[in-house]
């Protein structure tokens, strides 16, 4: 998977992603690659309208260029915003993927929910008078309910249920002294939320109607469980968990019942989102040094590395099609959304 | 983008910058020039200038410097270690870059503070001393600031910040010149994430825009009624900060400190688009102007959970995702260019740097799976300006709940700072400050 852009011409560095200009550089850009694995680049192969030459290439080169391919294919990423300020959880706010929802930290004591047109390219709060911050947007399938995380008072987080077709809005507060509730997610039949809450000395995930009542305990285990997210057809969700140590991901049935663990790295695999067709699932892990975004089959097997640069990618979501990733890219410092097309 | 009060000079857009020389042309030559009066040069001062990031909340020092893998579950918390430069030492996974530069500063594990609360060790932090009995003692800055005196019309303490930190109850009460009196205090500016400059101080004049402006006497006429109402307001101490923002703003060279645009847009990327990460850039540019003391704050609200009050790193809940998310990358990213900043200018060997917060937090996992506040073991960072960089000093016990080795306090770090920024045995007594303090030899 390349990386996005910001210059032209041959060779040279474009966030991060390198294009050697000649053999010797290529040769050079490996080596670097060898003796300094952190310090990881993307190699292209393929300079625009050009095709690599590939003669007086040793064996370990070749293989190196066929590694190398297999990173590279599809597009170049879209870059769908360009003011560089933090932000995060992104989110499509309707079925028809026109609008996304996320989080701009507009000054430092307001993380506000904006919406970005992906037609227009216009961008807009979604509560403009909000004076508190709201966070981590979910948004029912068929687009009839929002929900949110909304700031109470000191560290004091309510969830918010917002019923769009009929005007109302409903919350789950904030229990005592310092708590609060987070990561809200759908069920597939937009019939409860599900949401992470910390007590007891660990942190569970429990479901609540969209009215806010009705709340089940759907995870309790030793460690912190968050970040749950439901396979279209209903059946399961995902979710990391630190019960056994570092944050893995584990699946689970729709009532949270045969917990299993999906991932086994070193580091933190967190955010997992389940494809709409149910078949892989898009996460976060730091399993190589620092934040990228992989996909492996829903069972855990044939794990792909979407991206690849020295700074964080995170916040992954699948697009209806099953064939793009949206994803929160850090580059040069600066934090935007781009959609990288996935194998 | 640099904002002064109610003016904006946008360099970067060629408009702002005739504005406000000509009205600096137009002030009275008495405020301009400020108190220019330098007390101590400082010839032996290892230190000519110290950076003081103050990690205000407290960050967790098991889940970042002072990692116990080998503890069992209720205390280790989710994240894995890392190798750092010096053998056997490891961070929090959290922080690679600082992993890879640790042998540029050196680490204190074993530091103790007798307060518990946010306000209260606050004051302890920045002096060395408790709130009571009083007076308030000073902060180690307005000490060195004291001691140094004013450089040109640049202040000898800077602060840069959203405000004085606090928390939901009130502020810190040594945030500033404490007994040396609100003379002392600290030159407050803001900085945001685009590295928009702000001076606090400069928003009294309400209404004096530029394009309001028609000429040089009305511009003196509103200066001349501001300073009276202020006058008959008793705000005499306040008057006087209001006279060095007037004075640094009439010199273009103080102006220049201020102004993050003059930077090459690599390296304000490399500091990161975040308040603190641009903070700690217009930090590196005071202490090229010769600023004595700088403090840096961490941002006010990075996560925007607590309305009206400065939550910092203050994580009672959902500590773990906090930390992976925001505030250890933003520290881990800014602070690593600063190091890397001051280095490659040459000045790291001339500049003190410290990290640290109030006091740690609590080593066995809370009911909220978080972490609570912990006074009784925590941790610094410390580089450049006469410090040995690449030590490990100190060290707690298999929990990290309390220090095994000899317990280093506020009031050596005080102490330790202002011997290294030239104010040696003999000034502290003159000043009669950090009475009692001894050096952390181990650093040297």
């Amino acid at each position: 998977m390349t990386k996005p852009a910001r210059q032209s011409g041959p060779g040279g560095l474009r966030d991060g992603l390198v294009f050697p200009a000649t053999k010797r550089e290529f040769t050079s850009l490996l080596s670097m690659s060898v003796q300094h694995p952190r310090r990881k680049r993307d190699v292209c192969l393929f300079r625009r309208g050009s095709v690599p030459r590939l003669t007086h290439c040793s064996p370990f080169v070749l293989l190196v260029l066929s590694l190398h391919a297999c990173l590279v294919q599809g597009a170049e990423p879209v870059r769908l915003t360009t003011d560089g300020h933090a932000k995060r959880d992104p989110v499509f706010s309707s079925p028809q993927e026109t609008e996304l929802l996320y989080v701009l930290l507009e000054k430092p004591n307001q993380l506000r929910l904006m919406k970005r047109s992906l037609v227009d390219a216009t961008t807009v709060p979604l509560h403009p008078g909000e004076t508190r911050s709201e966070f981590e947007p979910a948004v029912s399938r068929d687009g009839h309910f929002l929900a949110f995380v909304q700031s109470r008072g000191n560290l004091s987080l309510a969830l918010v249920i917002v019923d769009l077709m009929n005007n109302r809005t409903y919350e789950v507060p904030p229990g005592g002294g310092f708590s609060g509730l987070r990561s809200p997610a759908f069920t597939p039949d937009h019939l409860r939320v599900l949401f992470s809450y910390p007590e007891e000395g660990r942190q569970q995930i429990y479901s609540v109607d969209v009215q806010g009542k009705d709340r089940k305990t759907l995870i309790d285990s030793q460690g912190v469980n968050n970040w749950p997210h439901f396979s279209r057809e209903g059946s399961s969700f995902v979710f990391s968990s630190s019960r056994d140590d570092d944050f893995e991901i584990y699946g689970a049935d729709a009532k949270g019942e045969n917990a299993r663990r999906l991932t086994t790295s070193p580091g933190q695999d967190i955010r997992p989102r389940f494809s709409p067709d149910g078949s892989r699932i898009a996460f976060t892990s730091n399993r190589d040094g620092n934040y990228e975004v992989y996909v492996m089959r829903s069972d855990g097997s044939d794990l792909v590395r979407i991206t690849n640069h020295p700074e964080q990618d995170d916040y992954p979501i699948w697009t209806a099609n099953g064939k793009q990733l949206v994803l929160l890219s850090e580059r040069n410092g600066s934090f935007d959304f781009y959609r990288y097309e996935i194998p | 983008m640099f904002d002064i009060g109610s003016f904006r000079a946008s360099t970067c857009q060629g408009i702002g910058r005739l504005s406000v020389l000509k009205w600096g042309a137009s002030i009275p030559a008495g405020l301009m020039l400020g108190s220019p009066r330098v007390l101590h040069a400082a010839p032996a001062a290892k230190a000519k200038s110290v950076i003081f990031v103050w990690l205000w909340g407290a960050p967790s020092h098991i889940d970042t410097f002072d990692p116990k893998p080998k503890a069992p579950s209720q205390y280790r918390g989710p994240f894995a270690t890392i190798a750092t430069q010096q053998p056997g030492v490891h961070y929090s996974e959290l922080l690679p870059r600082l992993a890879a530069r640790s042998d540029r500063f050196s680490l204190i594990r074993s530091h103790v503070t007798s307060q518990p609360g946010h306000p209260d060790a606050g004051t302890v932090g920045l002096t060395g001393f408790e709130e009571r009995p009083e007076p308030v003692q000073p902060n180690f800055g307005a000490i060195v600031g004291k001691h140094r005196g004013h450089q040109g019309s640049l202040p000898p303490f800077a602060m840069i910040g959203r405000g004085i930190p606090r928390d939901v109850v009130r502020k810190i009460d040594g945030y500033g010149g404490g007994k040396f009196g609100k003379g002392a205090d600290p030159f407050m500016v803001s900085c945001a994430d685009d590295g928009t400059v702000e001076i606090p101080s400069l928003q009294l004049l309400e209404g004096l825009t530029p394009n309001r402006i028609s000429d040089r006497h009305e511009i003196r006429s509103r200066l001349d009624a501001t300073l009276r109402q202020l006058d008959r307001a008793g705000m005499s101490e306040w008057d006087r900060t209001y006279q060095r923002a007037y004075g640094l703003i009439a010199s273009p060279q103080s102006r220049a400190a201020f102004d993050l645009t003059q930077e090459s847009q690599a390296t304000r990327d490399s500091y990161g688009q975040t308040t603190f990460g641009q903070s700690c850039l217009l930090a590196r540019r005071l202490v090229e102007a010769e600023v004595p003391y700088i403090q840096v704050n961490w941002s006010e609200y990075v996560e925007c959970m607590t309305p009206n009050c400065d939550f910092g790193w203050d994580t009672h809940i959902y500590n773990f995702e906090l930390l992976q998310d925001t505030h250890c990358p933003i520290f881990d990213r800014a602070f690593s260019a600063l190091l890397d900043d001051l280095q490659s200018r040459g000045l790291l060997d001339s500049t003190l740097v410290v990290a640290m917060g109030e006091f740690g937090r609590s080593p066995r996992i809370t009911n909220r799976a978080a972490r609570d506040h912990w006074s009784r073991c925590y941790f610094s960072l410390w580089s450049g300006g006469g410090v040995q960089p690449g030590r490990v000093i100190g060290s707690s016990d298999k929990y990290a709940e309390d220090p095994l080795t000899t317990a280093i306090t506020p009031k050596m770090v005080g102490t330790t700072i202002c011997d290294l920024a030239g104010v040696d045995t003999q000034a502290r007594a003159e000043l009669k400050v950090l009475e009692g303090g001894t050096v952390i030899q181990e650093l040297l």
